[in-house]
């Protein structure tokens, strides 16, 4: 377990304090105080838990750009077409499909990096991550995949993730 | 009026969504396959009703903390249900459920559990 890091609070902080505004959107003193004492005692308790690594990576503009590029641009289009081609399958009976599970490299380092190409690729239909597993430093996903039209391994993964993987390694290395 | 057409038209995405989604949960032949059908309706089902409840509530209701919440329960849908999807999919297959039909390529029961 890590120890709580100052500049995480202040993060964790400053997160907790805009949701309470947005949810309460009101400006009165009162609620401002009593938002910010709140905010502030969940930002102490959770802070080792919500950031592991620098607290202020989004200060980066390059890197805030690419994320809200990744998560506005490529990301809709990737789930957009997944999800036509899933409905297409359902509509015309459930009967072309050829389900597997691959195992495929993953070239990402940073947790959050990983977390979020695992949460992305689940996202998709037709894609689900089952299982991390790291051998001799490379990570590897077990993916359960709804048409296996390609090997294991390198293929795999490009024809899996290749686009989110190419825009979320521009956001976390 | 044509934010009620725009509004009405994504409604109608999403719902064609997440009846291909219910239809693949019914037809599909086995549990992972049957999760893949379901991921259909917590994106695009949702995220199609979403839309067109957070314009409905800026340009029709004008309200601001509604549409606020719109958009945090479609956050929170997108960053839980990938999460949830690992733990069931995962949880199912170390409990011991196969499908049916051998699976063509199975490298986590290779690697990890046969």
């Amino acid at each position: 377990m890590q120890k709580t890091k100052f500049p995480a609070v202040v993060v964790t902080f400053i997160l907790c304090f805009a949701f309470w505004l947005l949810l309460t959107w009101s400006f009165a003193v009162q609620e401002l105080i009593a938002g910010a004492v709140v905010s502030l005692a969940v930002a102490l308790f959770t802070a080792r838990f919500f950031i592991h690594e620098k607290a202020f990576w989004l200060c980066n503009p390059v890197k805030l750009f690419s994320g809200l590029f990744f998560w506005v641009c490529v990301f809709p289009v990737e789930l957009v077409k997944a999800n036509v081609d899933m409905a297409r399958r359902c509509f015309s009976g459930c009967r072309n499909i050829n389900p597997g599970i691959v195992k495929v490299p993953v070239d990402l380092k940073s947790d959050y990096g990983q977390a979020a190409l695992a949460n992305a690729i689940t996202l998709t239909p037709g894609t689900i991550t089952m299982e991390v597993a790291e051998e001799e430093g490379q990570t590897y996903y077990y993916i359960h995949w709804i048409d296996v039209t390609k090997p294991s391994g390198k293929e795999a993964g490009d024809a899996i993730k290749g686009t989110l993987e190419k825009g979320l390694r521009r956001v976390w290395e | 009026m044509a934010i009620r057409i725009i509004v009405d038209l994504l409604l109608v995405i999403g719902a064609v969504f997440a009846l291909a989604g219910t239809i693949g949960v019914l037809k599909m032949p086995d549990t992972y396959s049957r999760m893949q059908a379901s991921t259909c309706i917590a994106t695009l089902g949702m995220l199609g009703v979403a839309l067109g409840a957070l314009l409905y509530a800026i340009f029709v209701m004008h309200s601001a903390g509604t549409a606020v919440k719109v958009a945090l329960v479609a956050g929170l849908i997108l960053a839980t249900n990938p999460v949830g999807s690992h733990a069931i999919a995962k949880g199912a297959y170390k409990s011991g459920i196969r499908p049916e039909k051998k699976m063509e390529v199975d490298d986590l029961g290779r690697d990890l559990y046969d």
